[in-house]
């Protein structure tokens, strides 16, 4: 029996990295949306009188 | 059967010339799709309307009799993972992970005729039984075979696959939202195509993991690599049976460690929105907490990646000297940040970020220090038993958490000032994972199996 010692192209890892990597990114990018919202939100206004003091 | 032949270990060893680098992907396929059930929560509200469709009507599941799905999905995976471990290790990754999609496309399919009778026994046992088997198998399968292909970089190979179950949720949510707002109709939430059509795709997506991934040679390691010479009292260059494992100090001090470093976690993870609202009354409403949560994800997963490849450098027990030490000191000083002190949300906000890398990274480092200890022979079934550690503190981390500040409030304490006790245990619970971890030796010899493996570079067909 012959034996495959065939070499992995560079453009089968490539594409294989490329398939997990873009849903990957495609959820980080979602989520780095929604996070920006941490620092877009517009402060909650109280009264004076209940606001931090420092 | 002749039929699935293909997934015999046998098959699936690599021939020369195969690239090492092909196998993270495979491994990620996997953990990317089982890390799906993260997001399980988007599921809950439309659940609950299935009868009434735009709001709960009568007849319609209650919230708290569907949070049992994730529940039984969390605990299968810790079972599953101890219970099947060993049979892994000689079926192989290749099987292992055909069983695990299979598992887990089938408890969505189960899941859609529970929706669609509404039984919600069905979702169950869909979803939360023979899904969360696929949780655990999917889990602990690629952990061996990465570990053995990359003998140089065993927390960097782990660090990837197990960094895409954090990534998993961040995918799954949006995808699970999107599919529903789909198929959404006047009568119908649309969750139970949704089921159907995540079933599928997820089918898919982890067939391509079992038809890329590959176990090494016999006697493979990386080109131009050799052993150290100098050898490390720490990394074993032997093997150590599964069940021989389980009775060994070491196997249950980084129990104490894993399960330590995850209940603390959980104590950020299960308050987060509640604690930056209640610490910065008046500066941070829901829709910011919203956003502190997703920064929290990706640092979660961020973290898995990074501390894991820094332990290849560092090494395993520093690494978690590090977790313990920085993480106890600021577990202690968080509260210190709020309104009534520092009043400083950029520092809450770095600390809680730093504290989440931290906790993903202990879960990411954990297979590598197994490795290290117990060698490369039953690494992937030892790593399943420890599992247990984890659904341990899936309990302990909630309960901690909701009753220690449910008695501070029962007791004069303010919002702000309850977290403050809770966040102090949590502190306590890290220099008890700093005691277990300190008191980690090298495994005694006679636990090591009498074959003589080496456990450096071994790819032995096991």
């Amino acid at each position: 029996m012959s034996e495959n010692t065939k070499k992995s192209s560079p453009a089968m890892i490539l594409a294989a990295w490329v398939l997990v990597g873009v849903p990957l990114a495609w959820g980080v990018y979602n989520t780095v949306l929604n996070s920006m919202r941490l620092f877009q939100a517009p402060a909650v206004s109280l009264p004076a009188s209940s606001a931090p003091t420092k | 059967m002749a039929l699935l032949s293909f997934l015999d270990r046998e098959r699936s060893v690599a021939h020369p010339g195969y690239s090492r680098w092909l196998v993270p992907p495979a491994a990620l396929a996997i953990h990317l799709a089982i890390g799906q059930a993260y997001a399980f929560s988007v599921f809950k509200i439309p659940l609950s309307q299935l009868v009434g469709v735009s709001k709960p009507a009568a007849g319609d599941w209650k919230q708290t009799q569907i949070a049992w799905i994730f529940s039984f999905a969390i605990v299968m995976l810790g079972l599953s993972a101890a219970a099947f471990g060993k049979w892994l290790e000689g079926a192989g990754p290749r099987k292992a992970m055909f069983v695990s999609a299979v598992c887990f496309a089938l408890g969505f399919y189960i899941s859609y005729f529970g929706v669609i009778s509404h039984q919600l026994w069905l979702l169950y046992l869909g979803y939360g039984f023979v899904g969360g088997i696929g949780l655990g198998l999917g889990y602990i399968s690629p952990v061996s075979t990465l570990i053995k292909w990359f003998p140089d970089r065993p927390g960097l190979a782990t660090g990837m696959a197990i960094m895409g179950f954090g990534g998993g949720a961040m995918i799954g949510a949006p995808l699970s939202i999107k599919l529903m707002a789909f198929y959404k109709s006047a009568g119908d939430v649309g969750v139970g195509k949704t089921f159907l059509t995540m079933g599928t795709i997820y089918f898919v997506f982890m067939m391509f993991g079992v038809f890329t991934i590959r176990v090494p040679r016999d006697g493979w390691k990386p080109e131009g690599w050799t052993a150290p010479a100098k050898k490390n009292a720490m990394i074993t260059t032997h093997n150590v049976e599964v069940n021989t494992a389980f009775g060994t100090p070491q196997f249950w001090l980084l129990w104490v460690v894993l399960c330590t470093n995850v209940t603390a976690g959980i104590g950020i993870i299960e308050q987060a929105s509640p604690m930056i609202q209640e610490f910065f009354k008046g500066s941070i409403g829901p829709v910011a907490a919203g956003g502190f949560v997703g920064l929290l994800s990706l640092f979660n997963m961020a973290g898995r990646f990074f501390w894991s490849s820094v332990s290849d450098y560092i090494g395993r027990k520093t690494t978690y000297f590090v977790f313990f030490a920085l993480g106890a000191t600021l577990y202690f000083l968080l509260p210190k940040t709020g309104a009534d002190h520092l009043n400083s949300i950029a520092l809450f906000v770095g600390i809680a970020v730093v504290l989440l890398s931290m906790y993903g990274g202990g879960f990411a480092t954990i297979p590598a220090y197994l490795r290290d200890m117990f060698g490369t022979h039953h690494v992937s079934a030892i790593h399943g038993r420890l599992l247990t550690a984890w659904s341990t503190a899936g309990v302990l981390g909630p309960v901690l958490v909701n009753y220690l500040r449910e008695y501070e409030l029962a007791h004069g304490a303010d919002k702000s000032s309850a977290y403050q006790t809770v966040l102090h245990v949590m502190a306590g619970l890290l220099v008890v994972g700093f005691a277990a971890n300190l008191a980690v030796r090298p495994v005694s010899e006679k636990y090591w199996m009498k074959d003589g493996s080496v456990a450096t570079g071994d790819s032995g067909g096991h």
